[in-house]
C-alpha cells in the first residue's frame, strides 16, 4: 500500500521555571501528514528528537517572593546562543512554572513574558495536574504504558513538588500532586535549619514537629521527617489508608479513587539522587543545603517497602522540562476550516458543550446545550471585547448532515445574539468534522466572523488553548493547557 | 497430436492446446470472463477425452508460452528431471492419471513421476480427474518441510495463525496470536499480513512475534507477509524473519505486475539462506490463487488452472518451508460459488503436491461471492482427508484486516479432532508441556488467551 | 463451555478490548458457541444482503437523482463480468446526454455498485456535506445521476459523454463483516477511456464509524477544488 506523505521539522522549546532549578530544552518535532491512496488525510507528530540539554541553573529570585525576570530572561539569552538557535526559529513548545515557584507573587507575569520572549508559539502553562502529566510523558512513563499491559505511575518529585500520574496504554487517567520535595526544609552542614517553606508548616505541626529557622536537628531527626513523608506519599498512591494529616500535604484536590499501579516511574531532581549512597553524616546530607539527598534515600527505601516495582526512568532531573519542550504541543486533525491570516490565536479560553447522540438528535436540547455554552463564554469577557473564546464540542462521534445543520444554526444564532461584535470565532471539535462544520457555519455568518473550526483535539472547559501558525498550510499546531492563573494577562 | 473427436454425432475440433486446456477445465467464472471457457457441457467433456488421449511429450512439444518469451517457461523446463521424463514421455494424460491412482502408486512412486512432469502435465492431469480423484492423488504425496521445525508428516494438519489487525497495532497482534496459541494453532508459522508495508514496521511485528516464540519457547517459525523487497530492507537493519514470503504468478509478465522476477528471488534466496540461528533447509513461503494472471491482464489466453499450476513450477525451484494458494480470495469473477472454490481448492493442492510442494491452502470467500462459512467447513474436511499440509487459522475465520473469511482456529481444531490429525509433532510436545493438549485433543486450559499474558 | 477465572476473564476482555478480531470468544469442545457462530452468520448475512440489496427509488428520488443502467443488467452478470459494469446502455447515454448539462466543472454520479447499503446508508450525508463543499469553493455542479450496477471505470464512459472538467463517483464497496455500509469515492480529472487507475483519487472507508461522511464530503470537495486548479489528479496531486 503506498503512502504518501510530507513532512516538515518544527523547533519546540521547554522551559521549567522550578521550585530550585531553572532549565531549558530545544527539540525538534516532526510533523507529518500522510495520505495514502485511500483515506482521508491524517496529521501527527512523527517524531520527537530532543537536540539541546541546557545547564541545570538555580531559579533566579529576588528576596522570597520574587522572580528575578532579568536574571531569567539572561539565561534564556544566553542558552540560546549556547544551542545555536535563534528567536524566530522556535515555532512550539512551553514554558512551565513549577512547584513553590508558581506561588511567587509576580509568577503569572513572568511566566508570560518570558513565553513572549521565547519565540512565536511558545506557550505559558502552569498547573500542577499538568506539571504531572508532562513529567510523566518526559520521563518515559508515557511511552512505558504503552508497552505494558498494566497502569504505570510516574512520581515526580522536586524541590517544592511530588506530582504523580497514572497511565495506561499511554493515557493519562488520573493525576495527584503533593507537597512533598527536596527544598521544603532548608538547613546547614550544622543541621540549622536556614529556612522552612510556609506552605509545609501545617503537616510539619501535625506531626508533632515545631520548626523554625534556627532550629538545630541531627541527622536522625531529619531522616525521621523524610520517611514520614515518603511513606505519606507512596502509601497515599498505593491507595492505602494514610494519616489524617496527609491531606495537609495535598496540592489540590483528591481523586475519589486511585487506580492500582503496577510499576513505579520515578523521576525530578530528588530520583537523580536516588542513584548516589544515602548519606551518613550531616554534612553529606546537607551538601545541597536542603533535604533533598535525605529525602531521595526515604523514598527508595518506602517504594521498596511498598511492593511497587520499580522501572528506570528515562529522563529524571529534566522529565518535566522535556515534557514541555516536546510533549505539550498537538495537531488537529488534517481537515480543517481556517481563513488565511487569522492563526496564530494565543490563550483562548475553552468553553465546552456536551453533545452526545441523544442531544444532537434532540433540537431544543441541543440549542440549550449552546446557549449555556455562549452565557458561560460571555461571563468571560465583557460585551464590547471582541477577544475571542473556543467553542468545545464533545461529541457526538457521528454527526449526520442534518445534526450539522442544526447544530451550525444554532452555534451562528448565538452567535450573533451573545457576540455581535466578533470578528473571529473558535469552535473547536473531538469529532472530524471541522471542516464541514467550518464551512457551514462559515456560510451562515458569510463575511462578518472569520470561522476558525478545527478538530480531533480534547479539551475541558475553563481550559486555555493556543492554535499555532499553521504548518505547510492545514496542519495547526495545538496546545491545551489548564492554567493555574485565573485569567490570562489582559484577560 | 489429435485435437479432434466425435461423441454422439457432434464433431468437436480445438483449436490449438491453449484452448483444448481451457475448454477441458470445470466451469470457472473466470475463464469465462477471459472468454475461453467450453461453449456447453459436452464441449467441456468432449475436451476432456481430447486431452486424455494426448501424450505428455505432445504436451511439451506444444508449450503454450513459449520459453523464449518467458521466463517462468524457461524454468519449469529447467525444473524437469529429464531422466524420469524419459521413461514416461509417452504416456498419455489419462495414463498419467490411471498411474496415479493405482494402489501401488506411493508416496515414493508419486513424488518420482512429478519430478518427470512440466506444469501444463500436471494441469492436464488435474482436468481429466474427479474431485475424489484429486483428494486421493493428493493425498498419496507427503511433503515435509523445515524451518526452524518440521511439518507435512502423515496423519499432521498444521495451521498458520494469521493474528492481523487492520492498523498493525502490535498489542491487537499479540492478543490474537495468544488466542490462536490457546487453541493449539501456530505450527505451521506466525504470519502476519501488514497494512503498513515499511521496513521498520515490518520489523516490529517480526519483533513481536519472536519475542512470545522466545518467551514461551514455541517451536515454530515466523513470517510478515509484507512485500519481498521491504521484507529484505527489515532483515538487512536486523528483523528477526525465519520465513521469507512473496505472491507468485504463472507467467513473467504476473510476477512483474507484482513487482518481483526470479532474479529478485534469487536474491531473496540468498539472502535467506544465509541468515543464522534457523536448522533449514527451507526458508520460503510462497502464495498463489487461480486468476491472479488475469486479473492482471497477464494470462496470455492460457486457462487459470494452468497458469496456477506454473505459479508451482516456479515454487519448486526455491524449495519453500510452505505454499499457500489463497483460493477464494479474489472474488466472484474468477470463482463464483462455492462448488467452483471447493473446485480450485482440490485441484491446486494436488497440482502442487505432484509438484513436489508443501501445499496448504487458504479455505476462504469474499461476501460477494456465491458461498458460506457452511463451504468453507466443507472444504476444509475435504482438504484434510487430502492430507493438505496446513490450512489458515484466523480469529472466528473472520480476518478484520483483508475484510475476508477464512477458517477459524476453532476450525482447525475441529479437523484435527474430526480426522484423528495431529499438530507438527515439535509443536505438539509444546502443546503438552504447556498442558493445553493431551492424546491430541485439546485440554481444559485451552481456549484461554490470558495464559500467555506476561 | 470452559469457565476460566476471573482472572483471566479480565485479562481476556482487555485482550479482546486491543482488536476488532473476535478472540476470547470461547469454546464448547472445539465448537464456537452458539451466539458467537450466529453473531458471525448475522454479519456475514448483511455483507450478502447488501450485495444483492437495491437504493430504493423513494431515496433517489429524494436526492434528486435520475437513474441509467450498465450493461451489467442482473447483479449476477454484474459481479461475474466487472467489464459490463464499466459501460452505460444505449438508453442510458442517450438518457445523460438529454438531462445533463454538458461540460460541466464538475460531475457527481452515484453508483451502488457491490453496496447498496452503503448508498443508502451514507447518501444523505455525504452528498448535501459535497454539494456545500463545492458552493464554499464556487464551483459549478451539472447534473447528478445514479448508475445502477456500476463499476468505478464507468466514471471514463460518463466522462466521454458529458465531458466535465472534474468527476466524482460515490459508490458502495465490497462489503466486510465490520460493516457493509461503506462508501467510497473515486475523483479524476477529464476522465475519459484509457485513464489510468493511477490517475484516479479515492477516498475509502466513509461511514457512521470510519471516515465521517459529513467531512468525506467537505474533502471531497477540496480535492475536486485542487482538481482544477492543478488540472490533474491521481497521485501526482499535491493536496
Amino acid at each position: 500500500m503506498t503512502t504518501a506523505a510530507s513532512e516538515e521539522w518544527i523547533t519546540s522549546l521547554g522551559i521549567d521555571l522550578g521550585t530550585s532549578t531553572t532549565k531549558l530544552i530545544v527539540s525538534r518535532l516532526q510533523i507529518k501528514r500522510t495520505a495514502n491512496a485511500f483515506s482521508m488525510p491524517k496529521a501527527a507528530i512523527a517524531k520527537r528528537t530532543l537536540v539541546y540539554c541546557s545547564g541545570i541553573y538555580t531559579t533566579p529570585l529576588l528576596g522570597d517572593n520574587e522572580l528575578d525576570y532579568p536574571a531569567i530572561a539572561d539565561i534564556l539569552e544566553r542558552e540560546y546562543r549556547l544551542a545555536g538557535i535563534s528567536f524566530d526559529e522556535v515555532k512550539s513548545g512551553a514554558v512551565i512554572i513549577t512547584g513553590e515557584t508558581a506561588n511567587k507573587r509576580n509568577a503569572a507575569k513572568v511566566l508570560h513574558q518570558l513565553a513572549e520572549r521565547a519565540g512565536d508559539f511558545v506557550v505559558a502553562t502552569a498547573g500542577a495536574d499538568l506539571e504531572g502529566v508532562l513529567a510523566g510523558k518526559g520521563s518515559g512513563a508515557e511511552a512505558r504504558s504503552l508497552e505494558i499491559k498494566g497502569t504505570v505511575l510516574s512520581v515526580d518529585i522536586g524541590g517544592g513538588t511530588a506530582n504523580a500520574a497514572f497511565f495506561r496504554q499511554g493515557a493519562c487517567i488520573a493525576t495527584i500532586t503533593f507537597r512533598i520535595g527536596g527544598r521544603l526544609i532548608m538547613l546547614d552542614n550544622e543541621g540549622t535549619i536556614t529556612a522552612v517553606a510556609g506552605s509545609f508548616l501545617p503537616w510539619l505541626k501535625a506531626n508533632g514537629w515545631d520548626l523554625h529557622s534556627g532550629s538545630r536537628l541531627k541527622l536522625e531527626d531529619y531522616r525521621e521527617i523524610t520517611d514520614r513523608m515518603a511513606e505519606s506519599l507512596l502509601s497515599c498512591l498505593a491507595g492505602r489508608g494514610s494519616g489524617e494529616s496527609d491531606a495537609l500535604l495535598l496540592v489540590g484536590e483528591r481523586p475519589a479513587v486511585l487506580p492500582a499501579a503496577d510499576e513505579l516511574m520515578l523521576s525530578g531532581g530528588v530520583a537523580a539522587l536516588t542513584e548516589e549512597a544515602e548519606p551518613t553524616r550531616l554534612e553529606e546530607a546537607a551538601r545541597f543545603g536542603d533535604i533533598g539527598p535525605l529525602l531521595a534515600g526515604s523514598v527508595m527505601r518506602a517504594a521498596a517497602a511498598g511492593g511497587f516495582r520499580q522501572v528506570a526512568a528515562r529522563q529524571t532531573v529534566r522529565a518535566t522540562v522535556i515534557g514541555a519542550g516536546m510533549h505539550s504541543t498537538e495537531i488537529a486533525g488534517a481537515t480543517v476550516h481556517i481563513p488565511p491570516g487569522v492563526l496564530p490565536l494565543r490563550n483562548v479560553p475553552v468553553v465546552k458543550a456536551e453533545l452526545p447522540p441523544a442531544v444532537m438528535d434532540d433540537e431544543g436540547r441541543l440549542n440549550e446545550a449552546v446557549v449555556q455554552a455562549m452565557a458561560s463564554a460571555k461571563a468571560l469577557h465583557s460585551a464590547e471585547e471582541q477577544a475571542p473564546f473556543a467553542l468545545f464540542l464533545d461529541g457526538p462521534g457521528h454527526c449526520t448532515y442534518a445534526g450539522l445543520q442544526r447544530l451550525a444554526d444554532s452555534i451562528s444564532r448565538g452567535w450573533s445574539a451573545h457576540f455581535p461584535q466578533q470578528a473571529v470565532a473558535v469552535v473547536v471539535c473531538r469529532t472530524d468534522m471541522a471542516k464541514a462544520l467550518g464551512q457551514a457555519l462559515q456560510r451562515r455568518v458569510a463575511e462578518r466572523v472569520r470561522v476558525v473550526c478545527i478538530d480531533q483535539v480534547g479539551a475541558e472547559h475553563g481550559d486555555y488553548i493556543d492554535l499555532g501558525e499553521p504548518v505547510g498550510g492545514t496542519l495547526v499546531p495545538v496546545v491545551v493547557k489548564t492554567l493555574a492563573f485565573s485569567r490570562p494577562p489582559g484577560g | 497430436m489429435n485435437l479432434k473427436c466425435q461423441v454422439r454425432g457432434r464433431v468437436f475440433q480445438f483449436r490449438d492446446l491453449r484452448e483444448l486446456m481451457a475448454k477441458a477445465n470445470e466451469v470457472k467464472s473466470g475463464d469465462q470472463l477471459a472468454g475461453i471457457a467450453a461453449e456447453d457441457a459436452a464441449e467441456r467433456i468432449a475436451a476432456k477425452m481430447v486431452l486424455s488421449e494426448l501424450t505428455l511429450s505432445d504436451i511439451r512439444e506444444h508449450p503454450l508460452l513459449p520459453p523464449e518469451q518467458d521466463e517462468i517457461s524457461r524454468l519449469i523446463e529447467e525444473g524437469v528431471d529429464e531422466e524420469v521424463y524419459g521413461e514416461i514421455r509417452n504416456w498419455s494424460v489419462a495414463g498419467l492419471r490411471e498411474k496415479l491412482l493405482e494402489s501401488s502408486c506411493d508416496a515414493a512412486e508419486f513424488s518420482r513421476i512429478g519430478r518427470g512432469l512440466t506444469s501444463e502435465m500436471i494441469a492436464a492431469a488435474a482436468k481429466v480427474m474427479s474431485n475424489l480423484d484429486l483428494i486421493q492423488a493428493g493425498g498419496k504425496a507427503e511433503v515435509i518441510t523445515r524451518c526452524n521445525t518440521s511439518i507435512g508428516q502423515r496423519g499432521v494438519l498444521a495451521g498458520r495463525a494469521q493474528p492481523n489487525h487492520p492498523s498493525d497495532d502490535l498489542a491487537g497482534i499479540r492478543a490474537s496470536l495468544y488466542e490462536a496459541l490457546s487453541y493449539g494453532i501456530g505450527d505451521a508459522v506466525i504470519g502476519i499480513n501488514p497494512v503498513i508495508d515499511t521496513a521498520d514496521s515490518v520489523k516490529n511485528v517480526l519483533s513481536l512475534t519472536k519475542e512470545v516464540m522466545e518467551r514461551w519457547d514455541i517451536p515454530t517459525q515466523n513470517c510478515v507477509l509484507a512485500h519481498i523487497t521491504t521484507q529484505i530492507r527489515a532483515i538487512h537493519q536486523g528483523a528477526p524473519a525465519d520465513l521469507i514470503f512473496q505472491s507468485l504468478a504463472g507467467t513473467e509478465a504476473g510476477n512483474k505486475a507484482f513487482g518481483i522476477d526470479a532474479a529478485l528471488l534469487d536474491e531473496a534466496d540468498a539472502l535467506a539462506r544465509s541468515q543464522k540461528g534457523r536448522t533449514g533447509p527451507n526458508y520460503w513461503y510462497f502464495e498463489t490463487g487461480q486468476g491472479s494472471e488475469l486479473s492482471s491482464e497477464s494470462h496470455y489466453g492460457i486457462d487459470q488452472v494452468t497458469l496456477e499450476s506454473r505459479c508451482y513450477g516456479l515454487a519448486r525451484r526455491y524449495n519453500p518451508f510452505m505454499v499457500n494458494t489463497v483460493v477464494g480470495f479474489i472474488g466472484p469473477e474468477y470463482l463464483y460459488d462455492s462448488k467452483q472454490v471447493i473446485r480450485a481448492g482440490l485441484e491446486d493442492h494436488f497440482m502442487g503436491k505432484l509438484h513436489g510442494l508443501p501445499m496448504g491452502v487458504d479455505v476462504c470467500y469474499t461476501n460477494h461471492m456465491q458461498a458460506d462459512q457452511n463451504d468453507m467447513d466443507n472444504l476444509a474436511v475435504l482438504l484434510a482427508a487430502a492430507g493438505v499440509n496446513f490450512i489458515i487459522g484466523v480469529p472466528m475465520a473472520d480476518d478484520c484486516m483483508l475484510n475476508y473469511q477464512s477458517t477459524s482456529y476453532h476450525d482447525i481444531a475441529t479437523v484435527r479432532e474430526t480426522l484423528g490429525l495431529r499438530p507438527a509433532p515439535e509443536f505438539e510436545r509444546w502443546l503438552e508441556r504447556m498442558e493445553l493438549m493431551q492424546d491430541g485433543k485439546l485440554t481444559k486450559r485451552a481456549g484461554n488467551p490470558a495464559l500467555f499474558v506476561y | 463451555m470452559e469457565a476460566f477465572s476471573d482472572e483471566a476473564a479480565k485479562l481476556t476482555a482487555e485482550l479482546a478490548g486491543s482488536t476488532p478480531a473476535r478472540i476470547g470468544v470461547g469454546r464448547c469442545g472445539t465448537r464456537p458457541l452458539t451466539r458467537t457462530a450466529l453473531q458471525l452468520r448475522m454479519d456475514h448475512a448483511a455483507a450478502v444482503d447488501s450485495v444483492y440489496g437495491v437504493v430504493a427509488p423513494e431515496l433517489l428520488k429524494e436526492m434528486g437523482l435520475f437513474t441509467v443502467e450498465t450493461l451489467s443488467g442482473s447483479k449476477e452478470r454484474y459481479l461475474r463480468r466487472p467489464d459490463l459494469g464499466r459501460r452505460l446502455t444505449d438508453e442510458g447515454a442517450a438518457l445523460i446526454r438529454e438531462k445533463c448539462i454538458m461540460k460541466p466543472q464538475v460531475q457527481v454520479v452515484v453508483s451502488d455498485g457491490l453496496s447498496a447499503a452503503a448508498t443508502c446508508a451514507n447518501i444523505r450525508d455525504v452528498y448535501p456535506a459535497l454539494l456545500d463543499s463545492l458552493a464554499a469553493y464556487g464551483l459549478q455542479t451539472g447534473t447528478p445521476f445514479f448508475v445502477k450496477n456500476g463499476r468505478v471505470a464507468c466514471m471514463d464512459h460518463i466522462g466521454e459523454i458529458l465531458q466535465p472538467d472534474v468527476l466524482v463517483m460515490l459508490i458502495g464497496e465490497r462489503p466486510g463483516l465490520v460493516t457493509a455500509q461503506s462508501m467510497s469515492a473515486y475523483m479524476g480529472y477529464r476522465p475519459r477511456f484509457g485513464t489510468l487507475e493511477s490517475d484516479r483519487n479515492v477516498i475509502s472507508n466513509i461511514h457512521a464509524r470510519g471516515t465521517q461522511p459529513v467531512e468525506a464530503g467537505a474533502h471531497i470537495g477540496t480535492m475536486l477544488a485542487a482538481m482544477l486548479e492543478q488540472k490533474r489528479s491521481g497521485t501526482s496531486l499535491v493536496l
